[in-house]
């Protein structure tokens, strides 16, 4: 497994691993690159060449790890980042995955109970999604946003500190897991489960969707683990010792 | 112990390079899990490994951790260890790993080793439910919690989790309205016996 450099040929990089799409989108990066390396395409359009290399290596290789030095991006950029991937995952992934699953459950030759039970539950599988977005976006993003501006802005400490008294990110628990098996559920209901007489392709279609959708969610996870996390608690570190 | 289906692979060495290479080889062979670390004590990290786990690692980290190893190990199954080296052993070449062994030998020493295992425990992967786990099924895909379904079969509380836990790894499901969904599709329950609004 290879690792990127900013010095690799985006089109290339495409070409070994074409998950990254909607990554470097997220990124600020639309189709017709031409043969631009990362660099080059970084500097052209003001995207810090830092976070968008150790972005695509997190998400191309699981194991990898980012160096500390390398950790220096603002937090407000990896937020940006993670808010564009909500906005996939709720304009396009999701509606992406009722459509398939309605075309999988349509061509089981009679209406059934089954149908109906996936359906439900396909409806709880969302709603841990709608609960997973809002907690980080109504919660932990906007704490760290105003962390990373009381860092930034001493006058806004007091303030800071009068909002969020006594919070740190470990505080917020990881809202991630119902989430996780409610969609590992769902995978194994109907690859292990469900009666054989549904339209195998169309099951194909909507599991290969979910198991985009749940890599993508991973790496996800992982930019927030490996990436945001670590930074916050700098961050934290710093309003402490200014104290 | 031995009947547990689980198997893992442990790889430690303190090189990346080994690590990944080792990793991309194996990750085709084994169901379970394969854990990379850097350093042998690392291993209190992964309270979660089950069952039987074969160990490939440095003769150094061997000589400084085997005993940490086995004993964190030996707990949840059986435990092999291959070394890792770095010249080609002629002494036992079977019974170790080498740099420069190819790729396909690996896989095949790795099989070796994790047949062992299959042979030594009692029968395959068992997914069938006990009668036990089924009425723990059906009590829960009535909305009972964990007490109540205690208080039902008359055991403890702790027993009804460990149940639940088997029933989850059993069958590949863990949220109680995934559950619900299985006991149905299985006809362990009705589906006129729940309200499902409320249960799935």
């Amino acid at each position: 497994m290879e690792l990127f450099n900013e010095n690799s040929k985006l089109a290339a990089v495409i070409h070994k691993d074409h998950s990254l799409l909607p990554v470097i989108n997220r990124l600020g990066i639309k189709l017709g690159f031409g043969d631009k390396t990362i660099r080059n395409i970084c500097e052209e359009r003001g995207i810090d060449l830092n976070f968008f290399v150790e972005t695509i290596n997190v998400f191309h290789y699981e194991a990898y790890f980012p160096e500390k030095r390398l950790l220096d991006f603002s937090v407000s950029i990896v937020i940006d980042y993670l808010v564009k991937t909500h906005q996939y995952y709720v304009n396009y992934l999701m509606p992406e995955n009722d459509r398939l699953v309605e075309l999988f459950l349509l061509s089981s030759p009679n209406e059934s109970t089954e149908n109906e039970l996936v359906r439900k539950f396909y409806t709880k599988f969302k709603d841990e999604f709608v609960i997973h977005i809002n907690f980080e976006e109504r919660e932990m993003f906007p704490y760290i946003l105003k962390l990373s501006e009381a860092i930034a802005n001493p006058d806004l400490r007091t303030s800071f500190k009068q909002n969020y008294p006594g919070y740190s990110i470990e505080g917020f628990e990881k809202e991630h897991s119902n989430m996780d098996d409610k969609m590992d559920d769902l995978k194994n209901i109907i690859i292990k489960y469900l009666p054989p007489n549904y339209d195998q392709n169309r099951g194909n279609a909507f599991l290969s969707n979910i198991f985009l959708f749940e890599r993508d969610m991973k790496n996800h996870s992982r930019i927030e683990d490996n990436i945001l996390i670590p930074k916050v608690k700098q961050l934290e570190k710093v309003l402490l010792n200014h104290e | 112990m031995n009947s547990n289906p689980n198997k893992s692979i442990v790889l430690i060495s303190p090189s990346d390079v080994i690590l990944a290479g080792l990793f991309e080889i194996l990750k085709g062979s084994i169901a379970g899990e394969i854990i990379r670390l850097h350093r042998s004590d690392e291993i209190i990290d992964y309270p979660e490994i089950e069952g039987n786990t074969l160990v490939i690692a440095t003769i150094d980290e061997l000589e400084k951790g085997g005993e940490l190893l086995r004993q964190i190990l030996s707990v949840k199954g059986a435990v092999q260890f291959l070394p890792l080296l770095s010249e080609m052993s002629t002494a036992q070449p079977n019974l170790s790993v080498s740099l420069s062994d190819s790729a396909a030998l690996i896989c095949y020493k790795v099989n070796d080793v994790l047949n062992s295992f299959a042979s030594a425990s009692i029968k395959d992967p068992d997914t069938e439910l006990t009668r036990r786990e089924i009425e723990v099924l059906q009590l829960l895909t009535k909305g009972l919690s964990n007490k109540e379904i205690a208080d039902h079969l008359f055991v403890s509380t702790h027993t009804v989790i460990s149940h639940r836990k088997n029933i989850s790894e059993k069958t590949g499901i863990k949220s109680a309205s995934g559950l619900t969904m299985y006991a149905i599709l299985k006809k362990i329950i009705d589906v006129s016996d729940i309200n499902p609004d409320e249960l799935i």
